[in-house]
Parts: C-alpha cells; structure tokens; sequence
C-alpha cells in the first residue's frame, strides 16, 4: 500500500497522546485492568479519545487539536479527572511514569486485538517488555517537506525532551541508573532510531518509503518506531521519546515547548539540518537518557561540549518570545522549574529514600497523577 | 461402606492422604482442567473414616489445629487485599454485598422452611450460607492468576458477606441462646462486641506487627513467616477467649495492608506454606463428611445450591451496570461466589453453646458442603476464564 498523500493541517497545531499505567492498589503492580476501564470510559462523555494499548495494563489517551496551552491544559486536566474517577470506582489505580518500577514483564497480558497478536508474535518477549508508557506530541504541518524540515532541524533538541520527561529510573525490581530506562526497551525494535535524510515528500515517498514496502519490512508509517516520525494521514510530525511525565500539567508543558521549539526552527533562523547533525545524535541521546538533566551533550554544529541543563536554560529564554506569541509562557515557567528542582526520574528516587520500597514509590506516582 | 482394605498406622494416613490429594490434584488440574481444591475435597471425602476409613477419626488434634491455622491465613491474606476505601468511591459494593447476602439468607430460609426444618435451624443454616468460601474464592484467583473486575468484586464481595454471615450466625446463636428470655435485643448486642473486640484484636495485631518489623529494619523475605505466627497466635487467641477468629484475621489482613508493610509476589499466599496448608485444609474439610448425612440431606442441598446460585447471582447483576460494570460480568461475579464455606466457620466458631440436638439437624450442610465444595471452585474458575480474566499463557 503505497504512503497515503501528506495531509494538510494547520501549522503548529498540536495533540497529545499519553500512555498510562494500571496498577492493582494492593500488591502496585500492574493490572490487567484495560477492558474493565474502557468499559466504564465508553459509558461516560470523554473528551479527546481512549484506546486500548498492547498489554492489558495499559490505557492511550489522546486530546484532541489544539492551539494553545490554556486549551490543551484544560483538556489534559479533565481527561485526567475522569480517569481518576473512574478508577476510582473499580479500585484500578491511574498513573503517568515511563515504566513501571517492578513489573515483570512475562506476567503481562496481550490485548486481544488482531494488531497487537500479531505485533506480539513477530516481537515475542519484546511486546511484552515494550509495557512501558510515553508521551507522544504532535505538531501539525503545512506539507510533508515541512515536516521533514521540522523533523531534521528538532534531532539536535530530541536529548531536552528525553531529560525533561525522563521518569523511569526503576525497571524491572531494580535501579537501572537511566532516567529514562524506558527508552532502552524501544531501541531493541529493529526499525527505532532516527529518519534517514530526506528533506522532500516527494523523494521520501519514493525514495524511501516505497523501497522499503519493496523489502517487505514494513506495510505503513506504523512500522517504524523512529524518534521522530512523519504522521502523513494526520499532517503532522509525531514526537515520540518523552516518558509518559508523572502530572498532566507536565505533560502539556512538554508539549508547548515542542511548539514554541518548532516556531522558531520555521523562522528558519538556524542553519539546515544535515546528516552530520546524526554524527553526535546517539551519544546525546544516550546522555540524556542515562544522566538526565546531568547529561552533557556534544553541539551537532559546533561539536562544543555542553551541560544539557545550561542548554535547556539557554533554549528556554531564546524562544521566550515564541511562547509569548503562542500564549504558553506558563508552559516555559513549568520548565524552568523541572530544571530548578529535577525532573520526575529524580523525584520518584527521593520517593524510594524516603520509604524504602518500590510500591512506595509507584503509591507515590499515584497521588502525583490524581493532582493530590 | 467396608473398612479400607488394609490396615494402615493411624499416624500414616494423613501424610499419605495428603501426598494423594496433591497427585490427583495435579493431575486433574492438568488434564481436565479442574481446579486442584476441588480434587483435594473429592479426595478428602472419599478417604473419611466414614467411607473408606483410611484416614482416622480426627476431631479436634493436631489436624484440626493446622486446618484452622491455614484457614486463618487465607483470611489473613483476603484482608489484605481488601481496599476499604473502595466501599466509599463505589458504595454500590456495598449496597451489592448487602442485597446478595441478605436476599440469600432470606431464599435459603425460605427453602429450609418449605423442606419442614426447625426454625433455629432454618435460620442458622441461611445465615451460613450467606457466606462464599474465601479459602476457595482465593486459591482459585491465585491459581488462576486472574486480574480483573469479577476477580476484585469477588475477593470484597466474599470478605464482606463472610464478615455478615458470622454476625448474623452469632446473632441466631445469641437468640437460640436467649430465647427463653426472648431477648433480641441482648442478643444483637451480644454478637456485635463478640465481632468489634474479635476485629479490634485483629486490628491491634494490624498495628504491633508491622511496627514490629519495622523497629528490627525487616521488610524483606522473613515478613512471611513473622505475619504467619501472628496469624497463628490470632486464631488461637480468639479460638481460645471464645471470640471469633474470622473477623479478627481478616482485621488483622486489612490493618496490615494500611500500615503497608509490602508483601513481595513470592510471599502471597504464604509461599509454599500456603500450599501446603491448603491441601490439608480442603482434605480436612471433605473428610468431616459422612456418606450417610450426605444421602439424606441431598435434595435439600440441591434446593438450597440452586436457591442460594439465584440469590447472589440476581444481587449482584441487579448492581452491575450502575457499580460500573457489564452486565455479563455481574452475572459472571455471582457465578464465581458460588463457593461455600460453612463447615470452616462452623468448626472455627465452635459453636460450644448449641447443643448436639440442634447440629445433627444440620445435616443437610453436610451434602451442600460436599456439592458446592467441589463444583464451588469449578463455578468460580470457569467465570473467570469467561470474564476473561485469567492469565493463559497459551493465549498469549
């Protein structure tokens, strides 16, 4: 099937899509809880949308386009109400994170969609090691060569988001010394990484898209677990290394900075993206995640060495006035603190030095999502 | 029945009856996919010394001693995974555990007096069979390793009526006991602090032991063993003072959950102490049955199986769709509480005031016990297949 046309949406319009934990509240584990939610969500008046995911202790929310953080805040904040609620009512415990502290992923249960089996079959263990929970931004495009361009200039930026959002220091019983450990399961996907080099729709289309559906390898833009990816049939590009932040209001703050962040790359103000931009990508990538707001990061341009959080700062008041004119200066004011006091992989750990174990700390991520 | 056909040492029937009922389990298990507890309960029956005579004649003893013990942990174990709070942000499990266990009491009554049973009696017996077996309800969940809602609203739901059967029980008890004065009154009275000081001891052992493990810096593997001896010195405690260990181990669970000391996954259940006390538990159980009392209370049972099946299964799908769920889970969620357990209730709450006049009138558990102990867990385990709620390792 070849790539559908690249829609045309309104540019920097943005969505939100988050993966959730569900987690039994005796023993914090998760729960196999999915279709017991998203029966009770499918009687109630849910704004944006829920899906099922490919574990039954997962639950995909998403917003629906918004403009402005006021509006994208506001939605986050109801979906997450009714959420809350009603787990609330079926004794299933709702909470953001990027892994969860202990599960063990063979005792995790496939959804029973045909999708996900056979997603399932092809990965064996990894689907189910694949239970961990991220944040995904979209950012809508005029045209696929926009999102391309966009696509390209943001790999230099991929490391801020990475440490931004970073909350899954514990995976699998242990401390894994990421603070994003949840990253390292989506690596192990044959086709993660980052987008090869091409700046045109057209090319990309032929070029890329159309040889690969020739090897057999993939069958649509799903198949490619790439950092960033093109989203043709919603116009837009999709962003998608954040770990699933612990707050909603977190989860928007991210999302704005993505916009504010691609505003500026659109005044075409930095220089073009190039291939040798990728030369320091994995390092980055891999500071970030392992070290957080601790990592350094290597300049693709300059190849200067930099602390990611002085180059988060430095970001932050260089687009200043984008979010101005976007209206999400409030989005900017929630970063700056992240940087002041650490982000959520940091928290979590002060949450284990102050009771002692894992469960505390899933307990503690719970009353952090319900906003108590 | 004839005598077993060799003679066998007193001293080596249990180990041996034990070591069959865990085969056969095993196996059954396997191959026909019946839940073990229910192989136990077959084997247990069939090895009584009123049938084949294999196993000797054990009241009370050592036997019985572990068979409460184990009863008591499982208890111990539903009360911790009972979420309190869950009655405040859904009070339609409350209403729903009322309904079902009130409209079964009152169907059971009904058929106990349609079947010429004494009054005492009738209302006895319903109060019993109020209760679904948290012992059966547990193991199957566990061996199952089902998650889901019908595996939640079954754990409350049996925690709840259980707690509900044992006053109501005491309240009859206490009305048997005071009927010469007629004093109703007195006996509700009387029920409700047997169960509050039971629940507090409960409660109190809730508080010492985890603050106990925590003074000595242990949160690890040995809370397993160190909340076992609590529970054992529970049951014997309230078993002892003549309060009631039911609510005081299920106080004791639901304190400890509270105060969190966090069980790891290798220690639900108790581990292999668990295990092994529940092939006890359910051999014991089966075995205090005779084939003779079984016979003549049959039909009975079978009345009072099929009353008691409609009762919870109506209570609860009658709240299902408002208390935030299906339909065909509701109905799925009485199915599974078919389990009964009114012989582990009656024998751990040694009912030392009745008289023998008014137990022998109570036969007829004998043959409702045998039935719904073994077609208990299989109702149970088949719900939550169909509510699609247990962890099948093929499927995946």
């Amino acid at each position: 099937m070849p790539l559908e046309p690249f829609k045309t949406s309104q540019s920097l319009t943005l969505g939100v899509e988050l993966e959730l934990q569900l987690v039994n509240l005796t023993d914090f584990d998760l729960a196999a809880a999915s279709p017991d939610m998203l029966h009770l969500l499918g009687r109630t008046d849910f704004p944006g949308n829920v899906t099922p995911e490919v574990t039954e202790s997962m639950i995909e929310i998403n917003t629906d386009i918004h403009t402005n953080h006021t509006e994208l805040s506001a939605q986050l904040q109801h979906i997450r109400d009714i959420l809350v609620l009603a787990g609330d009512k079926l004794n299933v415990g709702v909470c953001g994170g990027g892994a969860h502290p202990f599960q063990k992923w063979f005792e995790r249960k496939i959804f029973p969609k045909p999708r996900f089996k056979e997603v399932s079959a092809l990965y064996g263990y990894l689907s189910k090691q694949f239970t961990v929970f991220g944040q995904h931004v979209h950012i809508g495009c005029r045209s696929g060569d926009e999102a391309l361009f966009l696509l390209h200039s943001l790999n230099r930026y991929i490391p801020h988001f990475i440490a931004l959002s970073a909350s899954s220091p514990y995976y699998q019983g242990v401390d894994t010394l990421f603070n994003s450990a949840r990253l390292n399961s989506v690596f192990a996907f044959p086709l993660s990484g980052r987008a090869p080099l091409i700046l045109n729709w057209a090319e990309f289309e032929r070029h890329y898209f159309a040889k690969m559906e020739h090897t057999g390898v993939v069958k649509s833009m799903k198949d490619f677990y790439w950092d960033i990816r093109p989203k043709p049939e919603y116009g837009t590009i999709e962003l998608r290394v954040c770990d699933t932040p612990l707050t909603v209001e977190r989860a928007a703050a991210l999302a704005c900075y993505l916009q504010a962040l691609c505003r500026h790359l659109l005044s075409r103000a930095e220089a073009p993206p190039a291939e040798d931009d990728y030369l320091v990508y994995n390092y980055n990538r891999f500071q970030a995640c392992r070290f957080g707001l601790d990592g350094t990061l290597v300049h693709p341009k300059s190849h200067e060495t930099l602390l990611l959080r002085e180059d988060i700062l430095t970001t932050l008041r260089h687009i200043e006035p984008h979010a101005e004119a976007l209206g999400s200066l409030v989005a900017l004011e929630h970063l700056y603190q992240v940087i002041d006091e650490g982000n959520d992989a940091s928290y979590l750990r002060r949450k284990y030095a102050d009771v002692g174990s894992l469960e505390g700390v899933v307990d503690a991520a719970l009353n952090r999502f319900r906003g108590a | 029945m004839p005598d077993f056909p060799l003679p066998i040492h007193p001293d080596l029937a249990w180990p041996f009856a034990l070591a069959l009922a865990w085969i056969i389990g095993e196996f059954a298990h396997r191959l026909i996919r019946i839940p073990r507890i229910s192989s136990y309960g077959i084997v247990g029956f069939l090895l009584a010394t009123g049938q084949s005579g294999f196993l000797p004649q054990s009241h009370g003893g050592p036997v019985m001693l572990l068979a409460n013990i184990a009863f008591g942990l499982i208890l111990f174990e539903l009360g911790y995974r009972i979420n309190l709070r869950w009655l405040r942000t859904n009070p339609w499990l409350g209403v729903t555990s009322l309904i079902e266990s009130s409209a079964t009491f009152s169907v059971v009554y009904l058929v106990a007096l349609w079947f010429d049973m004494p009054f005492i009696s009738s209302l006895l017996l319903s109060s019993l069979a109020m209760a679904t077996s948290p012992a059966a309800v547990l193991r199957v969940v566990n061996e199952q390793r089902s998650s889901g809602q019908v595996t939640e609203r079954i754990l409350h739901l049996s925690a709840f009526n259980c707690v509900l059967a044992v006053f109501t029980f005491k309240v009859v008890v206490g009305l048997w006991v005071f009927q010469s004065t007629g004093d109703i009154l007195h006996a509700l009275w009387n029920s409700l602090i047997v169960l509050l000081v039971s629940a507090s001891f409960g409660g109190l052992f809730g508080v010492a032991v985890p603050g106990l493990l925590a003074r000595i810096g242990n949160t690890g593997r040995d809370a397993t063993v160190a909340f076992a001896i609590a529970v054992i010195i529970l049951v014997a405690l309230t078993h002892t003072l003549m309060f009631s260990p039911v609510p005081a181990a299920l106080a004791f669970g639901l304190m400890a959950r509270h105060r969190r000391v966090a069980f790891s996954q290798a220690q639900q259940n108790f581990g292999a102490l668990g295990n092994l006390l529940t092939v006890l538990l359910f051999v014991f159980m089966a075995a205090t049955l005779e084939w003779q009392m079984v016979k003549d209370g049959f039909w009975l049972a079978l009345a009072l199986m099929a009353a008691r099946f409609a009762a919870k299964t109506v209570g609860v799908v009658a709240f299902a769709r408002v208390s935030g769920i299906t339909w065909r889970k509701g109905f799925l969620t009485g199915m599974a509480l078919t389990p009964l357990s009114a012989f582990v209730i009656l024998l751990l709450e040694q009912t030392r005031h009745l008289g023998i006049g008014l137990m022998d009138q109570l036969t007829v558990l004998a043959a409702t016990t045998l039935l719904l102990e073994v077609i208990g867990p299989i109702a149970t385990q088949w719900a939550l297949v169909w509510a699609k709620e247990v962890h099948n390792i093929r499927d995946n």
